[in-house]
């Protein structure tokens, strides 16, 4: 055996076992914040927020209202800026990228990483098959099968065997947790490689919260799930990672403490954490 | 601690003898006695004036009914309730007083148009022209088909030209939201405010004059145009501005852009306020004579080429013969503007009937 072809076989192991090591290591870092700060017009209102987002991971973004939660999600797929006093310092890495580098299309970006508001925002002007397939012809995508996509999305977002009959309704006609779903499919429709969640379940009875808890697990063995929630059972029911987002006597927000769900609550470091997920304040 | 009560409606006694009652519709006698007192006295007092004396009828309703009603309500509102109560009498009455003024105004104007307008209708005054028809040609002979389709020519070119133009110009405002917002905003309030002959004059200076445009349908229209933009471009703005911010972000997120957002989100939502928005501007152009006398003259033949001559349309046709010393000339006036009423109102309800459509079944 000559030397060259030793050397071969072994880079051919390295190779494997890197391919290994990035199969086995499913946290891979699909997005990452960097000493994100936002302001308001003059009022800085979240300080130096520094989170990393595994894929097919759910993290939970906990705190007291007013702390910077929605503000910070919204920076997430550049929602942000439509706030006409809006200003932003740091960086948001998706796939290693900064999103708001100036050559980055904000409209490719909102494509990839997708979001679920607080509250149903169906377009009324379209059927329930219409809101599904509308991100389709909102973002010119182009995808055959049509009604396929509408029974996968709703399947996933829980909500096809209630509508499968009625699809041609108008989305108007729907209860409110099931508008909620409703909007969870169209978002599902494009594909998104991230889904941001601003307390999709704020404004939901508890049989349809438990019905979108159960989708965001499901959904997330395919994408990264991001979500906003007051509501700390719910975190610890579907994240894998929580971050606690404080803002105090009219300071910015800033993240006081974030790892892993049952850290967070089992056995917090910081006092403020323990209190606030103890139910104590907030 | 006592245990919880639990109720069985199996167990309550005569619930099958309740009856399904409004309670807080429940009067006192005195109440009764009150309120009929006050309708009665001014009524008679009325009823007395009008057969009795010579005051003109009106007078007697406008000066005289109207206030000693307003008092009778006071004074029975005071008797009943006490004093607090005296202000929401003088506004429940004007209200309602000044609501029936209105509908008096509004039906017998609607009667009379009615009634003189059903004299000279007849199938050839809805379809023939007036070829050949002098003032003084009694009714039966000629009509006003020509101005009918005058006026719809005309009103079809300025609603194709002033609803795009306007609803843009609203999509600029709300959603485009430039620099220049303020003062596109700004100049649309000064154009409402141009007077109808000031629009005319322009097109007559500018386009007429000038050997551009022929006087015809077309200059016409562009006349009605200028008065129908900042109708439609108003209304739409604020229909537009009513349509949830959550739809705009919603679409944004889906990866739209804004032209999309703007067109297959924004627009549809606001569908039926924008329908609203063209009727309004068809109606405030749809009797505006003075731009015609300036631009399409009038015409008694039957002109369907908006570009090479004249054209009569309803209002021309009304003002040319109201202004005659013949009275079946001066009935066709009147049957003209029923025409008019007529087709602004089937204009309203096909329009109200095909917006109202919603999504789906």
């Amino acid at each position: 055996m000559s030397t060259a072809e030793f050397d071969d076989t072994e880079v051919a192991v390295q190779e494997l076992e890197s391919e290994f090591a990035t199969e086995t290591t499913h946290a891979r870092t699909e997005m990452e914040t960097r000493d994100i700060s936002v302001w308001f017009g003059k009022r800085k209102v979240l300080e130096g927020v520094n989170i990393e987002f595994k894929k097919n991971t759910v993290t939970a973004l906990i705190g007291p209202s007013g702390c910077g939660k929605s503000t910070f999600i919204r920076t997430l797929n550049r929602l942000h800026e439509l706030i006409p006093s809006a200003a932003l310092a740091g960086e948001v890495l998706y796939e290693g990228k900064d999103i708001y580098a100036p050559e980055v299309d904000p409209v490719h970006i909102r494509l990839k990483i997708g979001m679920v508001f607080q509250k149903p925002n169906p377009f009324p002007s379209m059927t329930i098959r219409g809101n599904v397939l509308s991100g389709l012809k909102l973002s010119g995508m182009k995808r055959s099968n049509h009604d396929d996509i509408v029974e996968q999305t709703l399947t996933h977002a829980g909500l096809w065997t209630e509508v499968k009959d009625r699809l041609n309704h108008a989305a108007g006609d729907l209860s409110g947790g099931q508008q909620q779903r409703l909007v969870i499919a169209r978002a599902l429709a494009v594909q998104p490689h991230v889904l941001l969640m601003d307390e999709p379940c704020s404004a939901l009875d508890p049989g349809s919260t438990l019905k979108i808890e159960e989708t965001i697990r499901e959904l997330s063995k395919d994408i990264t799930i991001i979500i906003v929630t007051h509501n700390m059972q719910q975190a610890v029911r579907v994240a894998d990672n929580t971050a606690f987002f404080l803002a105090t006597d009219g300071n910015p927000g800033h993240v006081v403490e974030q790892g892993p769900t049952t850290e967070i609550f089992g056995n917090p470091q910081d006092q403020r954490t323990l209190d606030y997920v103890n139910g104590r304040f907030g | 601690m006592s245990a919880t009560t639990v109720f069985d409606s199996e167990t309550l006694p005569r619930l099958e003898e309740q009856k399904a009652q409004t309670p807080w519709g429940r009067r006192t006698s005195r109440f009764r006695i009150a309120v009929i007192l006050a309708v009665i006295i001014p009524a008679i007092i009325v009823a007395a004036l009008f057969l009795l004396s010579t005051i003109p009828g009106a007078v007697i309703m406008v000066a005289i009914y109207f206030p000693l009603q307003v008092i009778a309500a006071v004074l029975a509102a005071i008797a009943v309730r006490g004093t607090k109560s005296a202000g929401d009498a003088v506004i429940i009455v004007s209200a309602i007083g000044a609501t029936i003024f209105s509908g008096v105004v509004l039906v017998s104007l609607l009667w009379s148009i009615i009634v003189k307008g059903l004299q000279a209708m007849s199938v050839a005054f809805i379809f023939q022209n007036n070829e050949y028809i002098s003032p003084s040609t009694p009714l039966g002979y000629g009509g006003i088909g020509h101005a009918i389709l005058g006026t719809v020519l005309i009103v079809a070119i300025s609603t194709l030209i002033a609803v795009p133009l306007g609803v843009m110009t609203a999509l600029y405002i709300t959603e485009v939201r430039g620099r220049a917002v303020p003062y596109v905003r700004f100049f649309v309030q000064a154009m409402s405010g141009v007077p109808s002959v000031v629009a005319g004059l322009f097109i007559l200076t500018v386009l007429i004059l000038t050997g551009v445009l022929n006087n015809s349908a077309f200059a016409a229209g562009l006349a009605y145009a200028i008065l129908m933009l900042p109708t439609v471009a108003r209304t739409a703005e604020e229909v537009l501005k009513l349509v949830p911010e959550d739809l705009r972000t919603g679409a944004l997120a889906l990866g739209s852009t804004r032209a999309r957002v703007a067109l297959r989100v924004v627009v549809p939502a606001a569908k039926t306020g924008i329908i609203t928005a063209a009727i309004l501007g068809i109606a405030r152009v749809v009797g505006e004579t003075a731009p015609l006398l300036l631009t399409a003259l009038k015409n008694d033949k039957t002109v369907l080429n908006p570009f090479t001559e004249p054209i009569s349309a309803l209002p021309t046709y009304i003002f040319t013969n109201v202004a005659q010393p013949y009275p079946d000339a001066v009935l066709r006036a009147w049957g003209a503007a029923l025409a008019l009423m007529v087709i602004v109102a089937i204009l309203f309800t096909v329009t109200r009937i095909l917006s109202g459509k919603r999504p789906g079944k």
